[in-house]
């Protein structure tokens, strides 16, 4: 019932779009646009961007809490080095004996913090150590790069754009600063750079994935709890991670449709 | 046309194209190549120099430690995750040994009842007794050569064996005549078995004892093992070693771990060393710093020494008592 009302909904969207293109064209007549088609490959020599189409695999029951995909992130991707700074994270869920309700906690919880002894460098407290545990787990998050991601359609200066090979970017030389992405998220995945004065979010490494390389998160994991790869290539570890496993995403209610997929979510997971 | 009404068209003309010329100066060059974005930026994203390297970089100067790393356990943890990003090395200086091993490797191995059950995980109040973890694992092949064989050697036929070809350097009851040479004496059978069985197969070598090991056989072995680890060290007598012993004592905290505070390890698997010959154990050293001997933990361990802290080392050991484990 609700998916059809999303349906509805982006089938609307997608007809008022047509109405309002054809409309400018009328108006405006023939714009300044220059064909693509000149272009050989986009945006890199080495690079086509429309022959790819990237996702990614998380998989919850291998993570073991190291918290080295944040560090490693925070080193690629000039993060600042504060603990509620991050691209990507990862959560703790902790079901008590006779608690009928998760305690979940990151990397920028007090006491974790405070077990690490910096901002800069990040470990989980063994705070559950004497307490009796029924279930517990950790939750690697990040930017989901959504098909329909509501990010970009609140941008009023078009600073952040779905790229053609799936993932959202940011232009840090338009954006205005103004944070509407920031609460759009549904994921809580955008943060604000108050140093450079612009939102700031997980690209999967963009720089790295159009050389060739893993996201630097996949890399530094040390247990593989972390796929990622070109759909369009079946033998990708993502293919292969999608079709092998039952996988889920975050909040499919919303519409947004997410790029990564995860194993072993729990129901209170979101 | 009334005059009012011309006026007003151009003024709505004007501003038409004022608004116009205004979206051509203000807009990106690149804005509405693909979409409502400035096409360029994507170009600009990807530029950015990537900080990780991957381990394939690592390998082309570090071929060996590459090898050994990519054979053994650790192999899913890329070298950047201990040692940080190799993007300005070796450009910029040298990437960090890191040296508080208790903190790094307890992100991934401190017990917790959140992690996988697969994790291999220790409980730090019970593990190592506080020793860095690279004291007794090597953090390029963790797993400790720890595996104790079954023993089933014959005291008689070892002592026989002993007498043909061993006594004539390493004395007559085990304990050697000159420094060089290490007494057997009352030496951990297992750790006899695996040395022996090491010069045997080649993976060990050495002048004298590759032939003569080479000559045995695999029960010939057992024996002789059982034979030493029956016999009594206690009439080791020790030269004055040339090292510190207060100051190997200082160093010997590292080797507490796997040796025993006084030499006397708790994993038969390792040699004791208590009252060993100093000029043995400062060349055993001095061989597993060299590469000479291999060995993943030793490597590790001796990385850091130089000679007068494998002196100091020897001494300590040297003058330590022999006596049995209770």
């Amino acid at each position: 019932m609700k998916r059809e009302a999303i349906g509805g909904l982006l089938a609307r969207r997608r007809f008022l779009r047509k109405l309002g293109v054809a409309g400018a064209a009328l108006a405006v007549g023939a714009t300044k646009k220059e064909p693509a088609a000149a272009r050989q490959s986009f945006p890199t020599a080495d690079y086509d961007w429309t022959k790819h189409r990237w996702a990614f695999g998380v998989d919850a029951t291998k993570c073991i809490g190291c918290l080295r995909c944040v560090e490693g992130c925070k080193a690629e991707n000039d993060v600042p080095l504060t603990a509620h700074h991050f691209r990507t994270w990862v959560e703790r869920y902790v079901y008590l004996e006779g608690e009928n309700r998760p305690r979940i906690d990151s990397h920028a919880d007090p006491v974790n913090i405070a077990a690490s002894g910096s901002q800069r460098e990040y470990r989980f407290a063994n705070r559950y150590k004497d307490a009796k545990i029924e279930k517990a787990f950790f939750v690697p998050k990040l930017c989901n790069q959504c098909e329909h991601p509501p990010c970009v359609q609140v941008c009023p200066v078009g600073a952040t754009y779905k790229a053609k090979d799936g993932v959202v970017l940011i232009d840090h030389d338009y954006c205005i600063g103004c944070r509407y992405c920031v609460q759009a998220c549904p994921y809580g995945a955008r943060f604000f750079n108050e140093e450079k004065g612009v939102t700031e979010k997980c690209t999967w490494c963009y720089q790295r994935i159009t050389r060739g390389l893993q996201p630097a998160c996949v890399e530094v994991c040390p247990v593989g709890a972390r796929v990622f790869g070109d759909l369009n290539d079946k033998q990708s570890p993502i293919s292969l991670f999608i079709r092998n496993n039952r996988v889920h995403v975050l909040k499919p209610e919303t519409g947004n449709a997410p790029n990564v997929f995860y194993v072993g979510l729990d129901k209170e997971v979101s | 046309m009334r005059t009012h009404v011309f006026r007003l068209l151009v003024l709505l003309g004007a501003g038409f194209a004022a608004a116009l010329v205004a979206k051509w100066y203000f807009t990106a060059e690149s804005f509405y190549e693909f979409g409502h974005y400035r096409g360029r930026s994507v170009a600009e994203i990807a530029a950015h120099e990537p900080v990780y390297k991957t381990s394939a970089y690592c390998q082309a100067c570090h071929g060996e430690r590459h090898a050994q790393w990519s054979a053994a356990n650790h192999k899913t943890v890329a070298c950047e995750v201990c040692h940080g990003p190799a993007q300005k090395h070796p450009q910029e200086g040298k990437l960090p040994i890191p040296a508080d091993t208790r903190r790094l490797c307890t992100l991934c191995h401190e017990h917790m009842a959140e992690r996988p059950r697969t994790q291999p995980q220790i409980d730090l109040a019970q593990h190592g007794a506080g020793q860095q973890c690279a004291a007794c694992h090597n953090p390029h092949a963790p797993k400790l050569a720890g595996v104790v064989p079954a023993l089933s050697g014959d005291l008689a036929a070892g002592k026989k064996r002993h007498a043909e070809s061993c006594a004539g350097c390493h004395g007559a009851e085990g304990i050697s005549p000159n420094d060089t040479w290490p007494n057997l004496a009352g030496q951990n059978a297992t750790y006899l078995v695996r040395i022996l069985g090491a010069y045997r197969s080649g993976a060990q070598t050495d002048v004298m004892m590759s032939p003569v090991a080479q000559a045995l056989s695999e029960a010939e072995i057992q024996n002789l093992a059982a034979y030493y680890a029956g016999l009594s060290c206690k009439s080791a007598v020790c030269a004055k070693a040339p090292g510190d012993g207060a100051a190997g004592k200082v160093l010997a905290k590292n080797c507490a771990a796997c040796h025993g505070e006084t030499g006397i390890g708790s994993n038969p698997a390792w040699p004791d060393i208590a009252a060993q010959k100093a000029v043995y154990l400062a060349n055993t050293l001095k061989a597993f710093r060299a590469g000479l001997r291999k060995d993943p933990m030793m490597a590790g361990v001796v990385r850091g020494l130089s000679d007068a802290d494998i002196a100091n080392l020897a001494a300590y050991y040297a003058a330590q008592s022999c006596g049995k484990k209770s």
